[in-house]
């Protein structure tokens, strides 16, 4: 019997180790296409997620639901203390709330004088926070909205307070976020009130720190962050966080957004801006073109010199813009 | 009627792969989002170790490489080199089992240890060779030595647990006896 198994190992060897020799060749050869075409592969781990993590849902909800109502008991336990707590809170808010009135009236009456148009076409979808990343040094989460909802890659995800990170991968029904706190995370802001911009460098701490910065001493702890929207990601002005000082005197930034809590993120949809290419035209050559064409009839505009006029149309001695082209 | 000891690889390798999930379920729990302190144990790796060490008939080494294949497509991490890094040193141990065998626990450790610092090494030089950004090397070295530390109780866990112990001499045929 030994001596039969002996035999059978001494045949086995071989082939396994050719087996073995295959495999090998077979990962690195994903590891290189992986490096080489990464949008590729990372479509196909995309799928994979997408049909793998939604049947792991009816298992990951109930955990969650435990941990959370774990964590809502220890709360209940210290709740008279957190009375009082949210009482000075409230009290604060109320001066707020009052601050915030009035701002928001001479908000609106600046507007008003400036004639300042808001961008109509940002809007949002929320989702829930389906899984954490699955890698001790990367800072992402896996949420259940995706192509079927029309996300698109690098469009932001904030939760109600602050920006949260940005959309890397798009499955059919899941897409991940990589968190602002990813160390691939690389962000365009404004640091406010001073409006040096910068840029957010997530490094897998807590507090990323904010490289780039032209002018350190106009940036102080306490200055509020902003998205900037410079490369024309990003929209502009979404809530980062506040600039901190870290132990190695590095400026570093508390994010808004509540991290300990990611449970629902709202991911706003951008369209990419508009470019204005036109150099601008000094001489009007067209007096139908030019400033004063506002009231004209539709038929009148875009015409070519020599083209002759409809009769709705003013005539070129009719107005001033006759001085204009000549 | 299935070879009783056939049935038993097939259930080591089933309960390998439960065992896999369990841990890739929890590592992807939204509980922890945000920066941690301290990097977790690779338990997957762990237990490979632990069996391969013991009793390497039980588990497929192929197995294992699917699993990491699978963790690694699931996490951000770069897809193939974890589970050809793990190949190469179970090969390892595997090849060197003999010499482990009546050497007592402390050898063993100490050379599943070795063996995971160069599966470290080797992974830092790949990555860095072809220019794949890499976390910090205190990083990676804490992580190591948490799964180094970790390793004795997975140990525990599947010698007490599981029942995989070293085969002592002769102890095929009784198995193989037992209907």
């Amino acid at each position: 019997m030994a001596r039969s198994k002996a035999r059978t190992e001494d045949y086995v060897g071989p082939v396994r180790r050719i087996l073995i020799g295959l495999t090998l060749f077979v990962l690195f050869a994903l590891f290189l296409l992986w490096r080489i075409d990464s949008p590729r592969v990372e479509r196909f781990r995309a799928q994979l997620v997408d049909s793998v993590v939604p049947s792991f849902e009816w298992a990951l909800v109930p955990v969650t639901k435990t941990a959370d109502a774990i964590e809502n008991f220890q709360s209940y336990q210290r709740i008279a203390e957190q009375n009082q707590e949210l009482r000075r809170e409230l009290r604060q808010m109320q001066a707020w709330k009052e601050a915030a009135l009035q701002l928001e009236q001479e908000n609106a009456k600046l507007r008003d004088l400036n004639n300042v148009r808001l961008d109509a076409r940002l809007s949002y979808v929320t989702g829930v926070v389906l899984a954490d990343s699955g890698s001790p040094f990367r800072q992402s989460v896996l949420i259940n909205l995706g192509a079927r909802d029309g996300l698109v890659d690098g469009w932001a995800a904030m939760d109600g307070l602050g920006l949260v990170g940005r959309i890397a991968g798009v499955g059919e029904r899941t897409a991940r976020v990589i968190l602002l706190t990813d160390s691939n995370s690389r962000i365009p802001v404004t640091v406010q009130p001073s409006g040096q911009t910068s840029i957010l460098t997530g490094d897998n701490s807590s507090v990323p720190p904010l490289d780039f910065l032209e002018n350190r001493d106009l940036v102080r702890p306490g200055d509020r962050v902003l998205s900037s929207g410079d490369g024309g990601v990003f929209p502009a002005g979404l809530l980062v966080g506040e600039v901190v000082q870290g132990k190695d005197r590095r400026l570093r930034v508390r994010l808004a957004a509540d991290y300990e809590r990611l449970e629902f993120l709202r991911v706003m949809r951008s369209h990419p801006g508009e470019v204005v290419e036109d150099s601008g035209a000094l001489i009007v050559m067209n007096p139908a073109t030019a400033p004063v064409a506002d009231g004209l009839p539709e038929e009148c505009l875009g015409l070519e010199e020599g083209d002759p006029l409809p009769d709705t149309c003013p005539g070129p001695d009719a107005t001033e813009t006759v001085e204009v082209t000549q | 009627m299935i070879d009783p000891y056939l049935m038993r690889r097939l259930l080591y390798g089933l309960l390998f792969l439960g065992l896999s999930t369990v841990i890739i379920f929890t590592r992807m729990l939204p509980l922890h989002a945000g920066a941690q302190a301290f990097p977790p144990p690779d338990l997957i790796l762990c237990f490979a170790f632990a069996w391969t060490v013991r009793r390497p008939d039980y588990l497929p080494v192929f197995l294992v490489a699917a699993v990491l294949l699978l963790s690694d497509m699931l996490s951000l991490a770069p897809p193939g080199i974890a589970p050809l890094l793990a190949i190469l040193g179970l090969e390892a141990i595997r090849s060197r089992r003999g010499l482990l065998s009546d050497q007592g626990f402390a050898v063993e450790w100490a050379s599943v240890a070795a063996v995971l610092f160069l599966m470290m090494l080797a992974e830092r030089v790949i990555l860095g060779v072809f220019m794949v950004p890499q976390v910090a090397f205190g990083l990676t070295v804490l992580s190591l030595l948490v799964t180094v530390v970790f390793y004795p109780v997975t140990v525990l866990i599947s010698s007490l647990g599981f029942r995989i112990e070293w085969m002592k001499p002769g102890a095929i045929d009784p198995e193989a006896r037992t209907t």
